[in-house]
């Protein structure tokens, strides 16, 4: 009886992340980006009319390269050890942001209305 | 032999165990690359532990662990993620030890695995401020119940297999 209650207890968790993810998997992309480094916005761009370009963002020594070509993001290169920025490749949802845990790096859709002056090329 | 050496050999040996499966694991390429998300084999070292050492000595193991595993790996700035979780996870599969029995083991590790994301998660939180990242909870949440599951009957058949050849 008493596994009966912790089996359904898993199932429940298991079912709350399964609806949780198609939710989250459903939103969708917006065209308004920024990086945010440590909590601090360091760039903001508009994908959609935004030129390919590489930049580097430094975080206590350590470098991400970020890449915006054909109107994508993503980073390019990290020089931490477990490289699952690089290996997230794209930013592709609003839901889904692009994250360097070691170097606090994120790269995250913005609502057009709100960081319209911030835009830069 | 005195049981005190042989008990801090045996913990020795399961602490070795776990790096060397740490370090393999590493080498595995990861389909989803979604940060915190990952099979974390080498809790099946941590889930045997609970199960059949004090809560003293399975921290010690867990702790050594963490503490080698990035210096091996170099990356001393996941530790406080790692951290956080190992230890939510640690506390709570310690009291469940005293509701679930071996027999039903799995259960334990899944709880354990769920507890352990939402201490990274937590933390992860705190550290980044970005109220966004909880978008990750519920893959982390589904990860957590699978990767705790396989963990957890890996842990189970070691529990087996172990049986006839301890003392």
């Amino acid at each position: 009886m008493k596994y009966k209650i912790l089996a359904i207890i898993i199932v429940v968790i298991l079912a709350a992340g399964i609806i949780g993810s198609v939710l989250v998997l459903k939103a969708p992309a917006k065209s308004n980006v920024r990086v945010l480094s440590d909590g601090k916005e360091i760039y903001t761009a508009d994908l959609m009319i935004a030129e390919d370009t590489t930049f580097d963002v430094e975080y206590q020594g350590h470098v991400n390269t970020v890449e915006i070509k054909d109107h994508q993001i993503r980073v390019l290169s990290a020089d931490c050890p477990d490289q699952t920025c690089v290996h997230m490749s794209w930013l592709k949802s609003s839901a889904t942001p692009v994250v360097c845990l070691p170097h606090k790096l994120i790269i995250e859709y913005i609502d057009a209305s709100d960081e319209v002056d911030a835009v830069t090329g | 032999m005195s049981e005190r050496v042989k008990r801090l050999t045996e913990l020795a040996v399961l602490t070795a165990v776990a790096l060397i499966i740490f370090v393999v694991e590493l080498q595995i390429p990861n389909p989803f690359p979604i940060p915190g998300i990952k099979l974390g084999l080498a809790n099946i070292i941590t889930v045997y532990a609970v199960y059949h050492y004090r809560a003293r000595e399975v921290a010690a193991l867990v702790a050594v662990r963490l503490l080698l595993g990035s210096v091996l790996t170099g990356n001393l700035s996941a530790l406080i993620y790692s951290a956080s979780g190992a230890f939510l996870c640690l506390a709570g599969m310690l009291l469940l030890k005293r509701v679930i029995d071996e027999d039903h083991l799995w259960m334990a590790s899944v709880f354990g695995a769920v507890l352990h994301n939402t201490g990274q998660m937590a933390v992860a939180l705190l550290m980044l401020r970005t109220p966004s990242l909880l978008i990750y909870y519920p893959f982390l949440l589904v990860s957590g119940c699978l990767a705790g599951a396989f963990t957890g009957i890996c842990a189970q058949i070691v529990t087996h297999r172990l049986k006839g050849w301890k003392r």
